[in-house]
């Protein structure tokens, strides 16, 4: 168990250095893809600062703390969406009639698909969240850092990114019988980037409730934030909760897994 | 001539009218993100009861009829005449009896008017029959508005080939299309509504093309832009199309007497 679990890391870590190797080779092309990659999700952010121009708050949060959120949103994200790229353009691998050669290698199918391919120009995202997040601080002085917000900050990114690219394997997995079409998987893994860019209480109830135990996306993003700026939950919710980020998203990364599991042993091939 | 160029618009409304499935998920997209606006919209209209001349109802129609305009005007992610440059196969394009601009132009002009049915349309019910904040009904502004969004749908066209002739300098253009496109979108009103961007800004974001593109179609039927400001909009639009498209007639010229194809 431990020895296939360390096997499958290695082959994973040699299937990432391929791929920077790769993508190193257009430096270039690189440096453009990741500078028109930081300007698009800039300017995302700038739409949202804009909206206080004419409005003091945004439902009694203001404009920093909103800054915060999309901050740790954008770094969540950034990450899920450059690691979880292979199982992002895992559609095209089954339509091509592909997953048949990968299942063919004696190796774990799933660290394949996953580092198939790994985005660098995502770093532009990353980045973009980084420069937030210092602002979000500037804008809120007395934001009184302590260890455990801190790690509340850590483990809500990291949380988030895993839960993100579980939504993206969920995604994935969809495929195995649609074939095509996960567009609609957009709305989860797009859609709820952008609906969780906002404090969740300005959604209905059916929402909320959604992406707190559905989806438990808020976990990532919302959640974490929350106990960072000292404001309280919906449901009643103790902002210690944000501690448990981690268990939730493993819970759910594990429930996307088995699904996955599930799919693959229910392929078809396309067979053109 | 002409029955030429509709018949390649007839041919690309019909090749669109295959894809049923995927304009449905495309639909409920637009919808979802219609919805996420609106809360956001709704939010922060708690705080104020109108902005610059917007109540939340105006604001509402106004983002719903951006969505509803957003796949006819400006389809995002459009790369069409960039990847037959790449593959090569624009040189079969650029050797057909007819002029090639307008050749993609009827292409697109069928696309746009598969989405006005299908998507935007249904888009914009959807968002009255969700949030219920109802249409204008307005004659004068129902009588320019498809001229605007004809004008708007063309100059739409003239920048998404402009961006794609990119292609013809650089091996992978696509992230600088993307660039392109959501410059184009920012000021178009599609990310927050140009009436609230910072006051001084207004006279430079009027005067740009991106105006002309989805924000001015949208004003006309909100009854925001009437009388005489209404002639000179339409106006002001009409140069921007002649403009963007005679600049994009002079980059293909040049592009394509010194194009090299590749692939085989």
């Amino acid at each position: 168990m431990i020895t296939n679990i360390l096997s499958d890391l290695r082959l994973y870590r040699y299937l990432l250095i391929t791929q920077l190797r790769a993508q190193a080779q257009y430096k270039m092309n690189l440096a453009i893809d990741i500078g028109a990659y930081f300007a698009v999700t800039s300017l995302e952010f700038v739409g949202v600062l804009l909206y206080f121009g004419p409005f003091p708050t945004l439902l009694g949060w203001k404009v920093g703390e909103v800054a915060m959120l999309c901050a740790v949103m954008s770094i969540s994200f950034g990450f899920a969406e450059m690691f979880g790229a292979g199982i992002d353009a895992f559609p095209d691998t089954i339509r091509l009639g592909e997953f048949d050669r990968v299942l063919l290698r004696p190796v774990n199918s799933f660290i394949l698909v996953a580092g198939s391919d790994f985005r660098l120009r995502r770093l532009g995202r990353i980045t973009q969240g980084c420069i937030t997040f210092i602002i979000a601080l500037r804008l809120l002085p007395g934001l009184n850092w302590t260890g455990m917000k801190l790690l509340v900050l850590v483990i809500g990114i990291g949380s988030g990114a895993l839960l993100f690219t579980s939504v993206l394997l969920l995604g994935a997995t969809l495929c195995f019988w649609t074939v095509e079409s996960t567009e609609i998987m957009n709305i989860l893994t797009y859609g709820g980037r952008d609906m969780l860019s906002y404090p969740l209480a300005i959604y209905n109830q059916f929402l909320q409730r959604f992406f707190l135990f559905v989806v438990p996306l808020a976990f990532g993003s919302f959640v974490p934030t929350c106990y960072l700026l000292g404001r309280p939950l919906p449901f009643g919710l103790p902002p210690e909760v944000a501690f448990a980020a981690p268990f939730v998203a493993l819970v759910f990364a594990m429930a996307a897994l088995v699904a996955w599991r599930f799919g693959v042993r229910h392929y078809q091939s396309t067979g053109s | 001539m002409l029955p030429f160029y509709f018949e390649v618009a007839r041919t690309a409304f019909r090749r669109q009218l295959i894809y049923r499935w995927a304009n449905l998920a495309g639909l409920l997209t637009n919808i979802f993100f219609g919805s996420i606006f609106s809360y956001v919209i709704i939010a922060l209209f708690h705080a104020r009861p109108v902005v610059a001349g917007y109540d939340v109802r105006d604001t509402l129609r106004y983002t719903w009829l951006i969505q509803s305009m957003v796949m006819i005007v400006l389809t995002f992610g459009w790369y069409d005449m960039m990847l037959t440059i790449r593959s090569g196969a624009v040189i079969a394009d650029l050797s057909k009896p007819c002029d090639f601009y307008w050749y993609w132009f009827s292409r697109e002009a069928g696309r746009a008017i598969y989405y006005l049915f299908y998507r935007g349309l249904p888009t914009y019910v959807a968002g009255m029959l969700l949030f219920g904040f109802g249409a204008p009904l307005d004659w004068q502004s129902w009588l320019a508005f498809p001229l605007s969004l004809t004008l708007g749908t063309a100059l739409g066209i003239a920048y998404r080939m402009l961006y794609n002739s990119l292609a013809f300098w650089l091996l992978e253009a696509r992230a600088m299309g993307t660039m392109f496109v959501v410059i184009a979108l920012f000021f178009t009103g599609s990310y927050i509504p140009l009436a609230f961007f910072p006051p001084w800004l207004a006279p430079i974001i009027k005067w740009l093309p991106f105006n002309a593109l989805i924000n001015l179609p949208a004003e006309i039927v909100l009854g925001k832009v009437a009388g005489s400001t209404l002639l000179f909009e339409l106006a002001r639009q009409a140069l921007w199309v002649v403009a963007v498209t005679l600049l994009v007639r002079a980059v293909i010229a040049l592009a394509a007497r010194r194009v090299i194809v590749q692939g085989g």
